[in-house]
């Protein structure tokens, strides 16, 4: 008899949801709010990757006067052993490398905005999504990170901790305080005039222009904080696998995260998340019923992806602007007309309306 | 007094077509100009190429005595000089409140750093807010700050562009057929309501419509293109007498 971990199965779908969440949360803020077609999202996610494995084992191993290339099999070795020395080290080490994820994909981000503009809006999908092909090539082939092998030995900033159920639980509360915050942050940079200038770009990029917006220096800002957040993502990613390569970043990766967005609602954080959710959790649940009956008939891992295009089907059959569709920016200034004191009305009694029933109901005896 | 607007010589090829030939011409500040012509005369084309949508091939073109030809469309705006676009073009699926607000230029709020911090750009948004509620009450619009742009009948979105308009430090408007598709008695209301408008706030108005009656009671000059040349320019009166004028719309 074969006993499933609960626990495990929830801590590890947590945690890829939170990475998946923070993704599609990004993308949502370029193609839900600024309406720029991110095919590229990956490229992002890998550039946070790449960078936090390779910053955090350079420290480590040069901290140790420890001079192996980081592809090496001596570093792997090498790693586990100082990985559980010094927890000051690896929490502040996983810190720094969140930072610098940030920044570095984020500056990338900012960058590529400048080549798109010359070949125009209709193309700047294509032109990000073959900037992440061209990056995983080239770094198949680069040394330095370890080709198609990759790195691995990426410090987990627990590692020092022993008892592994401990360990993980602390790493996906991390993550998904993480999560938190930056949906926070996400919230409050929508219902703000950034966001609204960021949909109306959204809605006409030339009316927009017209009406006096700098379009291509709010796209870039976008790009910066879009592509920021998911090189925070693949920072969580790196630590959260402990080792990376190359064949991670396929372009798959940015649809599943718009088959997330789409499902979940465009132009909504929450429903970036909850189509996160939805489709994180369909995909660790079929790896774990592969793993708890193996040898089933058909291998679930085949049909996952039946299963999440029939959900989506339906979703957007019933409802087509996904989950939880796009709303209006509030701003403060929806406080000086009257409408929205009555849309507050209005939802306070649709909120206090189940209870009135339930109250009815118990007044007149059922 | 030196016009508010000024064209001079401007030319506009499309690969062999010739949309704009050598054409001149003044608006006066707190004028209402006409500029008629029949499809296809080069009317939108001229209102392109001053708003800075595509460069002239040749000649210039002066705002407030300012060189403006070269500029981007997002930096004449802010000069003061707005426009509409014969087919109207909104934010269609942001309401009528956001479509008000979003208009101000170089909002402390736009900045990555201060947007998440409400307080930082409080002040300035319940400015905004308080500028664009009586906006929409002088055009009428006030009960639907809530809803859509999409929503909205053809006549209240035609007004909102204009409301849009003046929510930015617009002085001078060039209005896109502003009655188009509206039958003749809308057509006079919107006029007259753009008559008052130009003596309530005192704007400029340059106006295309390609139907001469209904715009003949409200202006006090036109200019008429034909084929991307100037055919004919005058009061009303003088180009309804221009056998020109008679002429090409006849001839259409
Ligand atoms: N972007 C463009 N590319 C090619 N030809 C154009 C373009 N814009 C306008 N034209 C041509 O220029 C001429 C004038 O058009 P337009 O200015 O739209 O006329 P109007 O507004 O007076 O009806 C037409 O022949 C039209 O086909
Ligand atoms: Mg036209």
């Amino acid at each position: 008899m074969i006993t499933f971990d609960v626990i495990g199965f929830l801590l590890s779908w947590f945690t890829f949801f939170s990475i998946y969440a923070i993704l599609s949360m990004s993308l949502n803020l370029e193609v839900g709010y600024a309406g720029m077609a991110n095919f590229g999202k990956v490229a992002f996610y890998g550039i946070g990757a790449y960078v936090s494995a390779y910053v955090s084992m350079s420290i480590f191993l040069s901290l140790a006067g420890l001079n192996y290339p980081l592809y090496s099999l001596e570093a792997t070795m090498a790693m586990v052993k100082l990985a559980s020395q010094n927890p000051m080290l690896n929490v502040s080490v996983f810190i720094l490398t969140l930072i610098l994820a940030f920044l570095i994909a984020g500056a990338i981000g900012y960058v590529i905005m400048y080549p798109t503009l010359r070949v125009g809006p209709a193309f700047f999908g294509i032109t990000v999504l073959s900037f992440g092909e061209l990056l995983r090539i080239f770094l198949r082939h680069y040394e330095p990170t370890g080709a198609t092998y990759g790195l691995t030995g990426i410090p987990h900033p627990f590692a020092w901790i022993e008892d592994v159920f401990v360990k993980n639980l602390l790493f996906t509360s991390v993550t998904l305080i993480i999560l938190i915050l930056l949906f926070l942050y996400a919230q409050r940079l929508v219902n703000s005039p950034l966001g609204r200038t960021m949909l109306a770009i959204r809605e006409d990029e030339i009316a927009a222009l017209c009406m006096g917006k700098d379009v291509p220096k709010v796209k870039g800002k976008v790009l910066f904080i879009g592509s920021g957040m998911a090189g925070i993502a693949g920072c969580i990613l790196a630590y959260y696998i402990g080792s990376i390569n190359p064949n991670i970043f396929v372009p798959t990766v940015t649809f599943d995260v718009w088959a997330m967005m789409i499902l979940g609602g465009i132009g909504n954080n929450k429903g970036a998340i909850v189509g996160a959710g939805i489709i994180t959790l369909v995909d660790r649940a079929t790896a774990a019923i592969n793993f708890v009956f193996p040898g089933l008939i058909i291998d679930p891992n085949f049909i996952r992806w039946m299963i999440i295009g029939l959900i989506i089907i339906l979703v957007l059959l019933f409802k087509p602007a996904g989950l939880i569709p796009q709303t209006y920016t509030w701003t403060p200034a929806w406080k000086i007309v009257k409408p929205l004191e009555e849309k507050a009305k209005r939802r306070r009694e649709k909120l206090l309306s189940p209870f009135k029933k339930i109250s009815k109901w118990f007044l007149m005896g059922g | 007094m030196a016009p508010i607007l000024k064209v001079v010589n401007v030319t506009k090829y499309f690969g062999g077509v010739r949309a704009l030939e050598d054409v001149s011409l003044d608006v006066e500040k707190r004028a209402m100009v006409g500029l008629i012509g029949p499809n296809g005369s080069g009317k939108t084309t001229l209102f392109n190429v001053i708003t800075g949508f595509y460069p002239p091939d040749r000649g210039e073109v002066y705002f407030k005595g300012r060189r403006i030809d070269g500029l981007n469309p997002n930096e004449i705006f802010k000069l003061g000089l707005v426009r509409t676009f014969q087919n109207p073009r909104l934010f269609f699926n942001m309401s009528v409140w956001e479509n008000m607000l979003v208009i101000p230029q170089d909002q402390k709020g736009e900045s990555l750093l201060k947007a998440p911090f409400t307080r930082l750009w409080l002040n300035e948004e319940m400015e905004i807010a308080k500028k664009a509620s009586s906006l929409l009450k002088d055009f009428g619009l006030k009960d639907f700050v809530i809803n859509k742009v999409s929503d909205l009948s053809g006549a209240h979105i035609k007004l909102l562009e204009s409301a849009r308009g003046l929510m930015g430090k617009g002085e001078m408007f060039l209005l896109d057929e502003p009655a188009a598709g509206v039958a003749h008695t809308d057509a006079h209301k919107i006029f007259s309501f753009i008559r008052r408008l130009r003596d309530e706030y005192g704007l400029t108005f340059f106006i295309i419509e390609h139907r001469i009656e209904v715009l003949m009671d409200y202006v006090e000059y036109v200019y008429v293109l034909h084929n991307g040349r100037l055919l004919s320019q005058g009061t009303p009166e003088e180009v309804m007498r221009d056998p020109k004028v008679i002429h090409a719309y006849i001839g259409e």
